[in-house]
């Protein structure tokens, strides 16, 4: 049982744009790092985005090199499809307990050929595109995704067995079991990112049942070159939209949801996809209800003067209610500010500018402290922002405060020099 | 071939610095600026390295016009821009001696975030082009017509 | 003219790959089309296309083509160079070629993006430009990267909370780190400051406590009254000067020159509001604590202390370092507004926010809060003065530059303070001009909150309408009115009476032009020093081995800049925790049977040591032969060009590359 335990220098959790930043920038240092990742392959939320403000980079050519980079260096072993258990503390070091879930697939025969995928009879609503299509029971989680092994959801699965026939490296097994790993390291990094507010949240804009009422990842998802249907339709009928808006705030700065700060993300994420439908519908409308807009980072307010200068609309109002008509067209209540009244607008489609929560509590595990909203916070936020109140474990990212990429990329690279520094500090020397 | 003539476009060799031109024209990029397509931009660490043979023999392969994008005083080489304005000088001679106008060749700095003067950079070598026609019949015919 | 490849008897059979970029290239460029057109090309073994080339998978695919087909070149028409070419030099590596026989040919910014209006152009052109690559990659040679020993060294300029987190940081790794300010004190623009968000800690006892620790490193040796004045070499081995000014004043006497001075100027600790001796602390409790002379202002007359005439004498020492890295946190200014702009300058009741905390941090406590000895009850704040400017409305800044950005912190530092001012003195009242409230981050909107439940009045103005401030007729109840339309009330023209406006000015970069000068980091359109990329290398800047820490990047506040302080430390760690670097080959190459020792290569050449004749023995005969130093080489290629033999190139930028590739682009393609 030897194989099952590892020893490292640091392990880093979650396979996002975060984590991935901070194992690169430890393993680039020297460290040997171990990255778990809860999903079959890594690459978080960044890899389901289109394209990314304010340079309208498509997301994939930033994200995947990355993961191509963490999968192909030395010092990084990822763990995919595992999760940490517990962490205890022995002689100095931490050991964390980690089951692997179990694929249902071979990982050293597998060659991700998806093969099983194209037999396999089952469609089950692929979480990939927000249950916008279906995925098979057995497959590839996505085109990019790293490792390129399949994996086989055992609950959707009905055991019929022409997956297995239909693999050339015999790499199905129905028997295959979870098993824990134990690892031994010196400092740990959580990234474990972030939800968005769920799209039924909130009563007064439908709580999900409007036909054509969809959240902000699911736009994404739509921009994608990978998405659903390859271009932006309605998910209720099909039909090409000629008007759509978006709702800020859905989700942020909303005391009865509980989420009471600014989502940070949702402006800036609004006005690239606003910008992104202009380019694919030439002839669409497009209309931002906002309170604020906050376009504070680097270029950023430069990119919304630009959408402005599109010919984007960008109505400072309160959404105070979304219905639908006859036609499922949503409608909405909206206060407009600037001219002081209360209309009603009839829009093809409705876009939530939904915020972020934290993903997942670290308490159990990790007993790191959080703050008011569940992300993890640091004794000194503004010195040392990716320290936890648990010397040797820092937190970054989404996991410590909703923030975009950039400042996620900033934070991981902050992370990653914290822990290098504590590493240097119990260890003596690299 | 012949046929083809009629829609023939004049062809715009860029060489242009790593640290300068070539950065610009990938912010240029960055911003969704349009330029014209009949553009070829090669990415070279200085121009230094060509002597002066390598733009007669660019003109004489059928490049119609040659902007030199350097990097100027901005240069991270010492003595780079120096000897490149000098070869550029020099070629000048050596096109009026074989009867190629001199306007077909432009040296021009530009930075990494020199949009503005990328573009007209561009814009002007292709009205100079509009103006005075294509190399081959400068080389061919000189002045016929 | 029988030029043939190294690889003398290996068929050449080349991989060439056309990515989609998701789009960015194949909404545009007929992607299909360029790689069928290159497929019949000759030595072309495989042409294939993919959505994201840089992905793992894209990568597989190359690795396999080169194991299955035994490849011995590659082309991939994808991004800009500058991103992804390190990314496949690395793919080609892994399936056993050598990298440099790899050749990325940018589609992207220089083809689909520039020529989204004209896709039928835009693919014959990029066809060219891969005919044009496929020309180069027949003529590529493997090269071997050159390793360098590195100093373990890093330099820090600027003595802020970036420089310090930087330094520290650094130091922690076991890094020798210098760190230069050049002002006498370290702390920056920080310790400027009171109170802070989101914690409501006290500025200077953050600061302190970094401090405490950078200056304990035993890794750390500081400089303060230093800058850098000169600068060479390369990463891994950067030859700096620096300069430093003395303090002027040593420890025993220090206190009597300090208690003799007379001679006083504007204190810029606090915006001029006060005035200081040119014998001087920053403030209470400063680091270091020794007083230091201003000698920009100091007048140069003796000072009588303990009976004796003293003369003060600036002896400005300069001395070189050798460091293999150099972080940027230079840091930033506040804006000040031209004179007249909002009355500012020209009504003493107009203050900037930054003076206004300043204000605050040295003033007698009192019940009442007075200005100029008039008490203050209303209070106006502007926001968005210096940022977000919009041609046609705002002037462009003097060096004609319009600021067009956000500077990210004014909002929630303005409703900061008036919270604060608020809980001091309730009786305030508070008008708030704004066009965007932009309290971003995890616990600001609670300062917004608290505002808006606090009775502070919120006013919306639009950006071309920006409010007015103008002096009271005489005999007001208030000396300023400041007027405007609001638009959370319909655009109700607002005229209010108060005692005192804080403009909620933005960040400028602090100007280090001579540095810019000298290392020759790009600055972008809002004048702050250029990354290479925001997310995939967003603190590194295109000279290697240097990179960036905090706001001489952009506007940021305190965690923000500590992050990215502590991200440039990163960045370098890896590059020196190795103690070596290793450089690209592209530098000088020799060809002893065609140089005959001419030595022109040696006259055009600016750099020492990098290429020389020397005597060198070839077939049992003493010869004359220039031959070049590596290390010393920039590859900058003057030395090709001179070469009257044609014996000279630059390893990977060849010459007869160049004209292959010339030839392909002067063909016509048809698409």
């Amino acid at each position: 049982m030897d194989i099952n335990k590892i020893k490292a220098d640091a392990l880093v959790v979650g396979g996002g744009i975060a984590g991935m930043q901070s194992a690169l920038d430890l393993a680039d240092q020297g460290y040997q790092v171990v990255l778990v990742e809860k999903d079959p392959s890594i690459g978080g939320k960044m890899i389901q985005l289109s394209k990314v403000f304010p340079t309208l980079d498509c997301c994939s050519c930033i994200t995947t090199p990355k993961m191509s980079a963490v999968a192909n260096h030395a010092n990084i072993q990822t763990l995919t499809y595992c999760e940490v258990q517990s962490i205890d503390n022995a002689d100095g070091h931490f050991v964390a307990q980690i089951l692997k879930k179990p694929r249902y697939v071979d990982e050293d025969d597998c060659t991700g050929c998806r093969q099983c995928e194209y037999v396999c009879p089952i469609d089950v609503p692929s979480v990939f595109d927000l249950n916008m299509t279906a995925r098979r029971a057995i497959r590839v989680p996505f085109s990019t995704a790293v490792p390129q092994l399949a994996v086989l959801d055992i609950e959707n699965c009905i055991l019929c067995g022409k997956c297995a026939r239909a693999c050339p490296a015999d790499a199905v097994d129905f028997t295959q079991t979870a098993y824990e790993i134990e690892l031994e390291v010196d400092a740990i990094v959580l990234a474990t990112g972030f939800e968005t507010t769920p799209i039924d949240a909130k009563k007064e804009y439908g709580a999900g049942n409007l036909h054509n009422v969809i959240d902000g990842l699911m736009m994404e998802r739509l921009l994608a070159p990978t998405g659903p249907y390859a271009r932006v339709l309605r998910p209720g009928d099909g039909k090409e939209p000629e008007s759509i808006a978006y709702v800020q705030c859905a989700g942020s700065r909303d005391e009865t949801l509980g989420v009471e700060y600014c989502s940070r993300v949702c402006c800036m994420y609004a006005i690239k996809q606003a910008m992104l439908i202009a380019g694919a519908l030439p002839m669409a409308d497009i209309t931002l209800y906002y309170m604020d807009i906050r376009a504070f980072g680097k270029g950023y307010d430069q990119f919304y003067q630009n959408a402005q200068a599109m010919g984007i609309e960008f109505v400072k109002g309160k959404v105070a209610k979304i219905t639908e008509d006859e036609n499922q067209n949503p409608v909405v209540r909206v206060e407009l500010i600037d001219e002081g009244q209360v209309v009603e607008r009839t829009h093809d489609m409705i876009v939530l500018s939904v915020g972020m929560v934290p993903q997942y509590n670290p308490g159990s595990v990790y007993s790191v402290g959080v703050g008011e909203y569940g992300f993890i916070k640091s004794p000194a936020p503004n010195i040392s922002s990716t320290e936890t109140n648990r010397s040797g474990i820092f937190a970054t990212g989404a996991a410590t405060a909703p923030m975009d990429i950039v400042d996620s990329i900033a934070s991981a690279s902050a992370a990653a020099s914290g822990a290098a520094a504590h590493l240097e500090a119990v260890q003596g020397g690299n | 071939m012949e046929a083809a003539t009629s829609t023939k476009v004049p062809k715009i060799l860029v060489i242009a610095t790593l640290s300068g031109g070539y950065a610009g024209a990938d912010y240029v990029g960055q911003q969704h600026l349009h330029y014209a397509t009949n553009t070829s931009i090669l990415p070279v660490r200085c121009p230094s390295m060509f002597s002066e043979d390598f733009y007669i023999n660019a003109f004489e392969k059928g490049i119609d016009g040659i902007i030199v994008m350097y990097s100027g005083t901005d240069s991270p080489y010492k003595g780079g821009p120096e000897r490149t304005a000098q070869i550029i000088d020099n070629t000048y001679k050596q096109m009026q001696e074989r009867g190629l106008n001199t306007r077909r060749l432009r040296l021009a700095a530009i930075c990494t975030v020199c949009k503005k003067p990328f573009l007209k950079q561009v814009k002007e070598m292709n009205e100079t082009l509009d103006e005075i026609g294509f190399v081959q019949d400068e080389l061919a015919g000189k002045g016929d017509g | 003219m029988t030029e043939t490849s190294d690889l003398k008897n290996e068929e050449i059979k080349i991989g060439v790959y056309t990515c989609y970029c998701g789009g960015n290239i194949s909404d545009v460029v007929k992607c299909e089309k360029v790689a069928d057109a290159l497929r019949e090309m000759p030595n072309v073994v495989v042409s294939r296309t993919n959505m994201a080339m840089c992905s793992d998978v894209g990568q597989s695919i190359i690795e396999e083509d080169i194991k299955s087909k035994g490849l011995n070149r590659v082309i991939v028409g994808a991004c800009a160079p500058s991103l992804h070419e390190q990314t496949f030099r690395g793919t080609v590596s892994r399936a056993g070629l050598n990298p440099y026989l790899y050749h990325h040919v940018g589609l992207r910014e220089q083809n689909s993006w520039v020529h989204g209006n004209n896709p039928g152009e835009a693919t014959k052109k990029a066809i060219r430009l891969m005919l044009a690559g496929l020309a180069k990659a027949r003529l590529l040679k493997p090269l071997d990267a050159i390793k360098l020993e590195a100093e373990v060294h890093a330099l820090v300029i600027g003595g802020g909370v970036a420089g310090l987190r930087s330094a520290y940081d650094i130091a922690r790794r076991g890094i020798r780190v210098t760190l230069i300010e050049k002002t006498p004190f370290l702390g920056g623009r920080m310790a400027q400051l009171e109170t802070v968000f989101p914690t409501n800690n006290q500025a200077r006892e953050d600061l302190h406590d970094l401090i405490e620790k950078v200056t304990q490193h035993p890794n750390i040796t500081l400089y303060t009254s230093a800058e850098m004045v000169g600068y060479g070499g390369y990463i891994g081995n950067y030859e700096v000067q620096i300069r430093q000014q003395s303090r002027g004043v040593s420890g025993d006497i220090a206190e009597a020159a300090l208690a003799a001075c007379t001679q006083e100027i504007p204190d810029e600790f606090n915006y001029g509001l006060t005035k200081r001796k040119v014998i001087y602390r920053a403030y209470e409790g400063c680091y270091p604590s020794d007083p230091a002379v201003d000698w920009e202002h100091y007048d140069g007359k003796p000072l009588d202390i303990d009976g004796k005439e003293v003369v003060f004498e600036n002896t400005i020492k300069t001395f070189d370092l050798k460091v293999g890295a150099i972080v940027m946190a230079t840091g930033f200014n506040p804006y000040e507004p031209p004179k007249g702009d909002y009355g500012y300058g020209e009504l003493p009741e107009v203050v900037t926010l930054p003076q206004f905390i300043r204000y605050m941090g040295f003033r007698e406590s009192s019940d009442e809060l007075t200005w100029n000895g008039r008490p203050v009850r209303d209070i106006a704040v502007i926001h968005c003065v210096g940022s977000r400017h919009v041609a046609g409305v705002h002037d462009p800044q003097p060096d004609g530059i319009l600021n067009n950005y956000c500077s990210r912190v004014c909002c929630t530092a303005a409703l900061h303070q008036v919270n604060e001012l608020r809980e001091e003195f309730p009786q305030l009242n508070v008008y708030d001009f704004y066009n965007d409230i932009r309290t971003y981050g995890l616990e600001h909107e609670a300062y917004y909150k608290e505002a808006s439940q606090n009775m502070v009045r919120f006013l919306r103005f639009h950006v071309d309408e920006r409010p007015e401030v103008a002096a009271a007729p005489a005999g007001d109840t208030h000396p300023v009115l400041v007027k405007g339309k609001d638009y959370l009330t319909n655009g109700l023209e607002i005229e209010a009476a108060v005692d005192l406006v804080i403009l909620a000015v933005g960040i400028i970069p602090n100007p280090v032009p001579e540095l810019v000068d000298l290392m020759k980091i790009p600055v972008g359109d809002d004048r702050f020093l250029l990354e290479v990329h925001p997310k995939l290398r967003p603190v590194e800047t295109p000279v290697p081995g240097v990179v960036l820490a905090g706001t001489a990047q952009s506007p940021m506040n305190i965690q923000e800049s500590c992050n990215a302080a502590s991200a440039a430390a990163a960045k370098v760690s890896a590059l020196l925790a190795k103690g070596q670097v290793i450089l690209e080959p592209f530098v000088a190459k020799v060809d002893l049977e065609k140089c005959d020792g001419t030595g022109k290569c040696v006259e055009v050449c600016e750099y020492e040591d990098a290429i020389a004749v020397k005597t060198i023995t070839i077939d049992g005969k003493e010869v004359q032969r220039a031959v070049v130093t590596p290390a010393n080489c920039s590859g900058c290629g003057n030395c090709v060009s001179a070469c009257p033999n044609k014996a000279v190139e630059v390893q990977g930028w060849e010459v007869a590359q160049f004209e292959a590739m010339v030839e392909a682009l002067a063909m016509e393609v048809e698409a």
